[in-house]
């Protein structure tokens, strides 16, 4: 299945509090190196990492072209409102360079020491579709309607709408159980599964089928949900990875590879000789199958 | 009345959506034009852009600049979450960032102490709080940051003069002023560490406006003033007239008056102060860390052990380590000395006295291309000295961990992956120079103080503070590293069979052994190293093969790697925690009777952590009075580390009757007669005459003393 999404690549970089500056250069990096995205992962119980929000915030001053995303962001701990309007804040700093990955939170013996609220895993992804509901219209200016949720867990009744993002802040969802599928079939722009917590390649198409579904059901094109897909190094040299990469995008519609990795050297081969290449494949093949 | 404080002036920004570029400009703006602070004022129910967003993009756009959050809202982010997301901005800012937060009053001093709690990194274990609208179950603490964010508060003054660094206030006037000093004085507190901010609008002309703010520095004792809801026009005037002019009449002020600016040390900083250390007569300038700093936390223990000292202080060069200790020197209270902290024997911290910590004279410099020559800080880990000589194609040999600090090991031994070969790391030194008890500057080598010279090189603890090593290093390709892991079943025989090979092993093959106690019911495992310096796989697979047939293989590895990266080692700070139980024993031949000796410390649990390591081969070429290590003979160096001393000692004196000696950096026993077994009679007598000259005092005795 290919849902032929335009290519995107971008990193996965260690928000680690040990070196911030050496966090802020492997972002930079990563643009230097051609790559469209760098995200952070975000667990705001963690003391050894940098608060992922405000290391977006300080790394969207110090890079010009890349996009940002936390990868996710951990929603029991991120009010939906102040986020919603600190995405759109961030996006019309940075000239639109702000996606938003989220994710219904996981570890929540963490998020509770935190003072966070515990949910069963069924609550939380209630939580966080209704999250979806409340970012979507404090971003949502272009009606003067009143602003209502009534969620069980985050509720809106009259606040005031804004700031409008400077680009359509596309909303990718950390998902892998049927439910959370589902539910980025219904509401999301993306697909965030991370190749490591998934069983095999095969879970991708698995999951695919279950958010095309659901899109569906929802009134919505399948392509118009975007598949990404977190990846540790591959075995094998640039050859390999491209064939691989190539091979996911071909046959499991992953259009966007996030690598994970804090070594400059393998951001800088990831950007310049591996995302052209995968490209290159990718075009070729789809104009074959096209023709 | 004036409060001393440091006077700060500032913009409030306007939030507003639809400009960014003429927000970054404003704040470039105030940035040349001389003002310090910069502030964004919290609305989270607004459709304004996010303060915290905004004051985040900010400090990735201007440099220096201050930036003060204004009253954050406790109700809206979980004040937890907001306390990290602070301390991480200070880290990526460089230390420029200030909090101020709002709330109810119910909430608002619950919020104060869960942001306090999580900032506090100098206190040991999570968070716990149990309040009425926030309660943290265990909450991780940091990112730790280089100081204490200053936490401003605009509310009841019973709370601000209680809990808060500063005070915002549009009133402040002689009642309320009153108020929040009464309940600063109530809580222990010194008045002054209260500081006090007003927000102002305008003023009449730029004369009038600045004898305004000088009476509300001069007379309400405001320091931080921030102009907020001004047009371009007014700000220009705020900066460009009224500020150089308030300036000049508080400094002409406070110069008549001879008030002390500074802000005071808070209470709960001075209330977990140790007796014996005077605090107010620090040195200036030298960075000082004491125990209700956030980098304490960081810097308080060692790799093994536990530590909670007075004071710590990180000279950056050996002027201000000679003013340290003259400062140590002076007080009362036991004095450590830490190059990288990772010693096993754990001396370089203490319990209320004062660590020298070296770690910022870390240096690696070639000095001599065609000598080899390599100056070394002592505060250098050796795993940053093999990745900076790694592109010059050298290395030093060092110990088995990147981790460990040069200091400690190049003035002691150095047992590492050369050591056959090459060996001990002091046997590479050329010269040392340090810094003797009186604070003079000596520089020792074999023409130079040769006597110093010959005692730092195997008992530098006792002598001088040793600031930096001039070592002579090797040309190292990449190298053979094996790790080995055997069926120990019969484990004294494993031993003895792992002695035997690496004995007859040419000296370009280092190995170490490790063992554990035994899991219940399994057979011992022994973890096998060997270095091979070669890069040829042929000739590593080769000298491995002996080794391979001591004992049924479990799992093998083998690579042909830089020594940079076998050295490659932790950077972080140390965790330790309670007191490491370790002892040595130098021994010349794994013979049957030390084989058993070992087995019988091992497989009885009294040690959990075993290891021998491979001297002989280089090591041994020197004569033993050459330098104050005398164990030349010694072709074995046993460690043990154990769960008490109850349990290690007796079955490690057992074995250590065996033994010819001890290395002392892995050695904790106290009893007096350890000391002969590192020094023998004539090295401690000699040792005992260069200590007498270069250290009459006694001033370095805490690391194997041989003065007692």
């Amino acid at each position: 299945m290919d849902y032929r999404h335009e290519l995107e690549f971008g990193s996965f970089v260690t928000p680690s509090a040990a070196d911030p500056a050496q966090v802020v250069h492997l972002a930079q990096v990563s643009e230097r190196a051609g790559l469209d995205l760098v995200t952070f992962q975000d667990h705001p119980y963690q003391g050894a990492f940098l608060d992922t929000w405000t290391l977006l915030s300080f790394v969207a001053a110090r890079t010009e072209r890349v996009r940002l995303a936390a990868n996710v962001h951990n929603l029991p701990l991120r009010p939906p409102a102040v986020l919603a309007r600190s995405a759109a804040s961030l996006d019309r700093l940075s000239g639109g360079r702000v996606e938003l990955g989220l994710g219904a939170g996981a570890f929540w013996d963490a998020i509770v020491a935190m003072g966070g609220e515990r949910l069963s895993p069924g609550e939380s992804i209630e939580a966080l579709s209704e999250a979806i509901d409340v970012i979507r219209g404090v971003w949502d200016t272009s009606t003067r309607e009143r602003l209502v949720v009534e969620g069980k867990h985050h509720r809106l009744d009259g606040a005031k709408r804004g700031p409008a993002p400077a680009h359509p802040i596309q909303i990718w969802v950390g998902a892998y159980k049927p439910r959370m599928l589902r539910l980025v079939g219904a509401k999301a722009d993306g697909w965030l599964p991370s190749l490591g917590y998934l069983g095999s390649i095969e879970d991708l198409s698995a999951g695919n089928a279950v958010i095309d579904e659901a899109a569906r059901e929802a009134g919505r094109e399948p392509g118009a949900i975007r598949r990404l897909l977190n990846v540790g190094a591959l075995p094998g040299g640039v050859r390999d990875w491209t064939e691989q990469l190539a091979e996911i995008a071909l046959e499991h519609g992953v259009a966007s590879f996030i690598l994970g990795s804090d070594d400059p050297g393998v951001l800088l081969a990831f950007g310049e000789e591996i995302a052209p290449a995968v490209r290159e494949l990718v075009a070729r093949e789809r104009a074959a199958r096209s023709a | 009345m004036d409060r001393g404080h440091p006077l700060r002036l500032g913009l409030v920004l306007e939030a507003d959506a639809a400009s960014p570029t003429a927000l970054r400009e404003e704040a470039r703006r105030a940035h040349e034009r001389g003002l310090e602070l910069l502030s964004v004022r919290d609305a989270p129910e607004e459709p304004g852009l996010d303060a915290w967003t905004l004051l985040a993009w900010l400090a990735g756009e201007v440099p220096e600049l201050t930036l003060l959050a204004l009253g954050l809202d406790a109700e809206q982010r979980p004040p937890a979450v907001l306390a990290r997301a602070a301390a991480s901005l200070d880290l990526l800012a460089g230390g420029r960032v200030e909090l101020g937060l709002r709330g109810s009053a119910e909430s608002l001093e619950e919020a104060l102490a869960v942001v306090r709690g999580i900032l506090d990194t100098s206190l040991e274990g999570p968070l716990v709080l149990e309040g009425e609208r926030f309660e943290l179950r265990g909450a991780q603490r940091g990112p730790a940051t280089s100081r204490a964010l200053p936490l401003w508060l605009e509310g009841p003054p019973e709370l601000v003069g209680g809990f808060a660094d500063g005070w915002i206030t549009a009133d402040p006037s002689q009642a309320q002023a009153e108020a929040v000093d009464a309940a600063a004085r109530s809580a222990g507190r010194d008045e002054r560490e209260v500081q006090r901010l007003a927000i102002v609008r305008g003023g009449a002309s730029s004369e009038d406006w600045a004898a305004e703010l000088t009476a509300l520095v001069l007379e309400d004792g405001v320091s931080t003033i921030l102009l907020e809801g001004a047009g371009p026009e007014l700000a220009e005037t705020f900066a460009l007239e009224v500020a150089p002019a308030l300036r000049a009449a508080v400094a002409v002020a406070r110069a008549a008056s001879g008030v002390r600016v500074g802000i005071p040390v808070p209470a709960r900083v001075r209330a977990r102060r140790r007796p014996g250390i005077d605090y107010e007569s620090l040195p200036e300038g030298l960075e000082a860390v004491e125990p209700g700093d956030p980098r304490f936390g960081d810097l308080r223990s060692t790799y093994l052990r536990g530590g909670d000292p007075g004071l710590v202080l990180r000279p950056r060069d050996e002027r201000e380590l000679v003013r340290g200790l003259h400062f140590a020197r002076e007080q009362r209270v036991p004095l450590s000395v830490r190059s990288g902290g990772h010693g096993i024997s754990g001396r370089s911290t203490n319990d209320g006295g004062i660590v020298l910590d070296l770690a910022r004279l870390d240096a690696v410099e070639l000095i001599d291309p065609t000598r080899r020559l390599v100056r070394v800080g002592a505060g250098a880990r050796w795993g940053e000295v093999a990745a900076a000589l790694a592109p010059h194609g050298l290395a030093i040999t060092s110990g088995d961990s990147g981790g460990v600090g040069v200091g400690g090991l190049a003035s002691a031994g150095g047992i590492g992956w050369y050591a056959r070969e090459h060996g001990l790391t002091i046997d590479r030194v050329r010269a040392v120079e340090a810094v003797l008890a009186d604070g003079s500057l000596v520089r020792a080598s074999a023409t130079e103080h040769p006597e110093l010279f010959w005692g730092m090189r195997g008992a530098g603890g006792n002598l001088a503070l040793a600031t930096s090593f001039e070592i002579e290093a090797h040309p190292a390709p990449p190298l053979g590293f094996a790790q080995l892991v055997f069926h120990a079943g019969d484990f004294a025989g494993f031993l003895e069979r792992w002695g035997a090979v690496v004995e007859a092993s040419p000296r370009e093959v280092t190995s170490f052994l490790m063992a554990g106690r035994p899991r219940p019911g399994e057979p011992p495992v022994g973890q096998v190293m060997v270095a091979v310096d070669s890069s040829e796989p042929e000739t590593v697979i080769g000298l491995l093969e002996p080794f391979a047939e001591i004992a049924p293989l479990l799992d093998q590895s083998v690579r042909i790697a830089p020594y940079s990266a076998i050295i490659a080692g932790p950077r972080g700070p140390h965790r330790g925690e309670g007191e490491p139980v370790a002892r040595s024993s130098l021994v010349e031949h794994l013979t049957p009777q030390v084989a058993r000796a070992a087995e019988r410390v091992v497989l009885g649990g009294a040690a959990f952590f075993f290891q021998i390591r491979a001297v002989g081969g280089a090591v041994g070429d020197l004569a033993p009075e050459a330098t104050a290590f005398a164990h030349r003979k010694a072709q074995f160096s046993l460690v043990g580390l154990g769960p008490s001393r109850a349990r290690l000692d007796p079955a490690w004196d057992s074995l250590h009757e065996l033994a010819s000696g001890l290395y002392l950096s892995f050695e904790t026993d106290p009893r007096p007669e350890r000391l002969l077994d590192a020094f023998p009679p004539e090295t401690l007598a000699r040792l005992r005459a260069v200590k007498d000259r270069y250290d009459p005092e006694n001033v370095f005795r805490d690391n194997f003393p041989v003065r007692g």
